[in-house]
């Protein structure tokens, strides 16, 4: 199965760079770039989950009939 | 007068009549089952459905008896769709039954409880078997019709909550005697499919008929053989299905599947902006911590601590001079010692040194000293000596050989 935008994958990450940035080993450097990544990866959520329009889909009634020739 | 005819005639006469009347054929008939009997070796069924005045004779063959949702008894009641003939060889006025379902409250919880107990028997329904949903589903399979309420419900709620997902939809009918196969069909092709990954079987609010299709058996079985997670959506609250049972979840109507099957994108918002929060704070944080460090190291500390630095370079180049001086001292003192060694030395060496000794160093009257070898009678001469010169004139010239002087020695 093609996956799009996985949010799960998103937030995960999202959280990771939190625990990151909290993390005072973590070098300022990395941090910035890390705080650069999280901005884009918000945006990038923001944008495709308020952007999103519902696709619908039908399947094929050929296939269907096909399906149940089988029986 | 009428004509004599054979049996055989009259039969296929009156089948031919029959056949040629509309509407006795597709009936429903309503009646109750007597006498029912099926065949184990053809697998076709015999039986009577009655009312309380007649009765009729129906043949149900195999083919079509295979697909009976429930097993028939004697005194349900029951809706037999099919066409009435004669049975030339006998004579007999009988239904052929197509397709036969419990007809009324009675008859239909009988059938109900049957399958519900033989399906549970078999482990359809057994939690373990339940699949959990996909937290955030990416295709969902709608097995429904494509015209119905249930569909509209459902795209109503995923454009509100998550519109993300991608829709594929199973257009069947949800009623008539095409149903049972199409809805099961619908399952099956959305599991192979490979593009959903949670599927929804619905069908809006109706009556106990209308929802009778989903007490079907190929349904529960092909629900219980799908691999993706299924939700079962069928009619409202109250009305509980075959198919809810062996459904992965069961969800009350239509709309609550589509709730069930999808998160909430205004929840997920809410998530990813404190988790933005939270990472502004923490990277002001970092900042204002770097700056703190930055400011603890204070300017005046900074001239301080060079100052210091200078002092001690300087103290380190004093002490380099002193020792480089010492140094040129003793070795000017060591230099002065050995010329004033070397100085009388040449003293000693001096000729003017000889003259305090009595003798006298013989010059021209310039003052230059000229050997005696270069002297020549008639020159001017003047003898030095010490604290005494004398002017002379040389009278005579005479030159010795070395032996001679030696010998005078």
């Amino acid at each position: 199965m093609k996956k799009e935008l996985d949010f799960e994958a998103g937030i995960a990450e999202l959280e990771e760079i939190l625990s990151k940035l909290a993390d005072e080993s973590t070098p300022l450097s990395e941090a910035v770039a890390l705080y650069a990544k999280a901005a884009d990866l918000i945006a990038l959520c923001n944008t495709s989950l308020q952007n999103a329009k519902l696709r619908i889909q039908e399947i094929d009634e050929k296939l269907l009939q096909s399906q149940n020739s089988e029986e | 007068m009428n004509q004599i005819i054979d049996v055989t005639t009259l039969n296929h006469y009156a089948k031919a009549v029959l056949a040629a009347d509309e509407g006795l054929s597709n009936l429903i008939i309503c009646g109750e089952v007597t006498n029912f009997v099926r065949n184990q070796k053809s697998g076709h069924c015999y039986f009577s459905l009655r009312d309380q005045n007649a009765s009729i004779k129906c043949v149900m063959f195999q083919k079509s008896a295979r697909l009976l949702e429930f097993a028939p008894e004697d005194g349900m009641l029951v809706l037999a769709y099919g066409s009435v003939t004669i049975y030339e060889r006998d004579g007999a006025f009988q239904l052929y039954v197509e397709y036969m379902r419990p007809y009324g409250v009675g008859a239909a919880q009988r059938a109900f409880d049957q399958l519900k107990e033989k399906l549970g028997k078999e482990g359809l329904f057994a939690p373990e078997h339940k699949k959990a949903l996909p937290k955030v589903p990416t295709g969902l399979g709608v097995v429904t019709s494509a015209t119905g309420a249930a569909l509209q419900d459902i795209k109503n709620v995923l454009s509100r909550r998550w519109p993300s997902v991608k829709v594929f939809l199973a257009p069947v009918n949800v009623q008539g005697p095409e149903a049972t196969q199409q809805i099961a069909a619908g399952i099956r092709m959305l599991d192979h499919s490979g593009m959903v990954d949670t599927i929804i079987v619905a069908r809006g609010g109706g009556s106990r008929e209308d929802l009778w299709v989903f007490n079907s058996e190929t349904i529960a079985r092909a629900a219980y053989a799908c691999k993706t997670p299924l939700v079962s959506a069928v009619g409202h609250e109250i009305d509980y299905t075959i198919l809810d049972y062996v459904a992965d979840l069961r969800a009350p109507t239509p709309s609550a599947a589509a709730e069930l099957c999808v998160p909430n994108r205004e929840d997920l918002l809410q998530k990813i902006f404190i988790i933005q929060q939270n990472i502004q704070d923490s990277m002001q944080l970092r900042m204002k911590m770097c700056y703190n460090k930055l400011i603890s190291v204070q300017p005046e500390r900074l001239h301080e601590e060079s100052m210091q630095k200078v002092a001690l370079q300087a103290q380190y180049l004093a002490n380099l001079q002193l020792g480089i001086s010492q140094n040129v001292a003793e070795l000017l003192a060591k230099s002065g010692e050995k010329l004033s060694v070397k100085a009388s030395l040449a003293h000693s060496l001096s000729p003017y040194a000889v003259l305090a000794r009595g003798y006298a160093l013989v010059e021209t009257p310039a003052r230059t000293p000229i050997a005696p070898a270069n002297l020549s009678a008639g020159d001017c001469i003047m003898l030095h000596g010490n604290r005494v010169q004398a002017d002379c004139t040389v009278n005579a010239v005479r030159h010795f050989e070395e032996e001679n002087h030696e010998k005078r020695a």
